[in-house]
């Protein structure tokens, strides 16, 4: 079963469109939402969220968002980035607030969690670090039994370390609770940690939505000496570097004997298609 | 519904909210014009919106399991409640005066006596302030300035109609002036049309905002 489905999500803004975005998140993955900024992700967040009247479908667990919202946000868990919320109010106030809401709150579990993060009730959200906001916010929206956690950019202003460590919770909720997790974010290592599948996004478009390993496995990198030659080859999304130039290759392709290859990271991937998604290649690889 | 009620009263109430509702005392001083004591209802109500503002609060409401609609509701329906208590205490403490001091000092030189119909004109105030207020709020949340600077003249010129009432009309410088126990039955009346026109003003601001904050994108 699938724990989000995502059909044909569509918001027009004066200058910018989401369209049409399909995906799913399987029940118990990790997916990544990537893409560069401005590329759609924190608006396909909402719009999945409902924080923006968008159009398109939106089912958790099988139940339709648009249908029964309030049966549906209960089994969410949503972390919108570090805890930016009532910065004079202490922990204690907040939760006091929020988890009446819940109908399955668990106090208890709320309490492991304050233990296990090292967090004090007593503190004000001023007085935390950005990374005890995050573990704030991931107390908050993991106490309440929610099965599918969304997360907009969760690590972005957090240290190497607060990052290893919140990879290490995610890893640990998808392992011991079976939650599933969908999170935005530009920083490809966390995903390499974390992530079982890729939703990538550019220019309000769906430019790949599969395991990461697949998209991984479809290009390799090659690099070539000259334009011509990565033009022959037909590369995509060819960009000068400093020894030469760059693009992708299909690992399918016949390969030129002039192009040194070697597998793509998925920053390569990332670089590569957002230039060729820029020169209207889209259609290519899509 | 009750839950959005008490994180209202608990996260997002400006001290002012409160403390505003003892300057119906200023009911007390003489040659006062007693509606400009509505006027700090409102002003407390720029400081509360100004708090949520800055705690990101409709941002935090939006993501909670509640109907989108019922944000602004709740929001609403705490201020109405603290606006009922202010028209309750200035009714209250207008008629201690009444009891606590001589007739001749009851009567008001800068407008109307702190009588039943004074409850009446303020509640006509909060309404109409209501009324202009919260759908321009919550058509932009992030927007409290230019709502409240429209709601605050509008009271003004509202509260200079009530004072120009009281010199030129009989109705309002014989009839509805002085104490409750002189007229009763007008000033009554004169109270009821008030808070009839509070109702209907303040159920037509409620049904544009819900209508309004439903467009909102966060």
């Amino acid at each position: 079963m699938n724990a989000l489905e995502v059909n044909g999500l569509t918001k027009v803004y004066p200058e910018f469109m989401l369209d049409k975005v399909s995906f799913c998140v399987p029940e118990g993955h990790v997916v990544g939402l990537i893409g560069r900024n401005g590329a759609g992700k924190s608006t396909t967040i909402k719009g999945i969220l409902r924080l923006i009247a968008a159009e398109g479908t939106v089912c958790v667990f099988g139940k339709n968002m648009g249908e029964d919202e309030m049966a549906v946000k209960q089994l969410i868990g949503y972390v919108g980035g570090g805890f930016r919320y009532y910065p004079m109010n202490t922990l204690s106030a907040v939760r006091k607030a929020y988890a009446p809401f819940y109908q399955k709150w668990d106090q208890g579990k709320y309490e492991q969690f304050l233990a296990q993060f090292g967090l004090s009730e007593r503190k004000k959200v001023k007085e935390l670090s950005e990374g005890m906001k995050v573990k704030f916010a991931l107390a908050l929206a993991l106490s309440h039994g929610a099965k599918l956690l969304i997360m907009d950019e969760p690590t972005s202003g957090l240290d190497p370390l607060s990052r290893e460590e919140f990879c290490d919770i995610v890893l640990q909720l998808v392992r011991e609770e079976g939650v599933s997790v969908l999170f935005s974010t530009h920083i490809t290592s966390d995903l390499m940690r974390i992530a079982d599948d890729i939703v990538y996004l550019s220019q309000g478009r769906l430019l790949a939505a599969c395991p990461l390993t697949e998209l991984l496995g479809k290009y390799q990198l090659a690099r070539f000496a000259t334009l011509a030659e990565a033009t022959a080859a037909k590369a995509i999304g060819v960009k000068a570097v400093k020894a030469g130039y760059e693009g992708l290759l299909p690992r399918d392709m016949q390969i030129s004997t002039n192009a040194a290859v070697t597998d793509a990271t998925i920053d390569n991937v990332i670089v590569h298609l957002e230039k060729a998604s820029e020169e209207g290649r889209y259609a290519e690889f899509n | 519904m009750l839950s959005l009620i008490r994180k209202e009263l608990a996260l997002c109430m400006h001290p002012t909210a409160f403390l505003f509702l003892f300057f119906a005392v200023l009911v007390f001083i003489p040659y006062y014009p007693y509606e400009v004591v509505f006027f700090f209802s409102c002003l407390s109500l720029f400081f509360c919106c100004m708090k949520a503002r800055e705690n990101g609060d409709i941002a935090f409401s939006c993501a909670l399991p509640v109907k989108k609609e019922h944000i602004p509701l709740a929001k609403m329906l705490v201020v109405f409640g603290l606006q009922a208590v202010i028209l309750l205490l200035v009714g209250s403490i207008g008629a201690v005066k009444g009891v606590v001091l001589p007739a001749e000092q009851y009567i008001n030189q800068a407008g109307i006596s702190a009588n039943l119909v004074l409850v009446g004109n303020g509640a006509v105030l909060l309404g109409v302030f209501n009324l202009i207020f919260f759908p321009r709020y919550f058509k932009a949340p992030d927007k409290i300035g230019v709502p409240f600077v429209v709601g605050a003249i509008v009271v003004f010129l509202l509260i200079s109609i009530f004072i120009v009432l009281r010199w030129v009309t009989p109705l309002y410088s014989i009839t509805l002036n002085g104490l409750n126990s002189v007229n009763t039955g007008a000033k009554v009346l004169a109270c009821l049309i008030g808070l009839l026109a509070y109702i209907l003003l303040t159920m037509a601001s409620c049904r544009i905002s819900m209508r309004n904050f439903a467009k909102v994108d966060m």
